[in-house]
């Protein structure tokens, strides 16, 4: 049978997932002057329930961004080596606001998603009600 | 000519036709028993999310389902009461 509300599930999961994303980009960007911080990667996966695909998505593990840190020239900072440089953090703040735009349009999306099957659950009932 | 005693005797025949069938079919029972479910669901999600244990997502995924949950039983509620008061306008 087909729950009229099934879509609903499905959207929660996305927003669930944007909201791990969101929270990834924050880390991100409060740790932005960090020296030493890699930048956390979130992979989405498709959520597998007795080895069938749900159609649910989920956030996977966290990654490290595994692109080189940058060498920052402060020969005063505490962290300095002999030759007065001390490793960053690699994150791109222009990068993660755009991540977070597209998670909050993401997000977005999922919420038209639930409503529309709100309403057509709704209005399926209202077929029987008059 | 009818007599009182005959009336009796038929009404007394009569009766078990009108009667109310035992108990409720087991499709409305199982139904009931789901509506009952959801609605201990969204109890439950409302009083994980004052405390913190639940997210809010699960909170309004709940709270829709119970929505709709409600709107089911109430529309059906409405259609058998109106079935019934049908059959009490039926002329005999």
């Amino acid at each position: 049978m087909t729950d009229p509300l099934s879509a609903t599930e499905l959207a929660i999961s996305g927003m669930k997932s944007q909201a791990v994303r969101l929270r990834h980009i924050s880390e991100n960007i409060a740790n932005a002057d960090t020296p030493g911080y890699r930048r956390k990667l979130v992979a989405f996966h498709q959520q597998v329930e007795f080895g069938r695909a749900t159609g649910a998505v989920t956030a996977g593990p966290t990654r490290l961004d595994r692109r080189e840190l940058p060498r920052i020239h402060d020969p005063s900072h505490p962290l300095a080596d002999d030759q007065g440089y001390y490793a960053g953090s690699n994150v791109d703040l222009i990068v993660e606001i755009a991540d977070a735009k597209e998670a909050g349009r993401s997000y977005e999306a999922n919420l038209r998603i639930f409503e529309q099957s709100r309403q057509m659950g709704s209005a399926l009932l209202d077929l029987i009600r008059r | 000519m009818i007599s009182p005693m005959i009336a009796a005797t038929a009404y007394d025949r009569a009766r078990p036709a009108i009667a109310p069938a035992e108990g409720l079919p087991q499709g409305v029972t199982n139904a009931a028993a789901d509506f009952a479910r959801v609605m201990e669901q969204v109890d439950l999600a409302a009083a994980g999310a004052m405390t913190g244990s639940t997210e809010t997502h699960e909170l309004v995924h709940s709270i829709a389902r119970a929505e709709i949950a409600l709107e089911t039983a109430v529309a059906i509620r409405d259609k058998v009461v109106e079935a019934y008061q049908e059959i009490l306008r039926m002329p005999v």
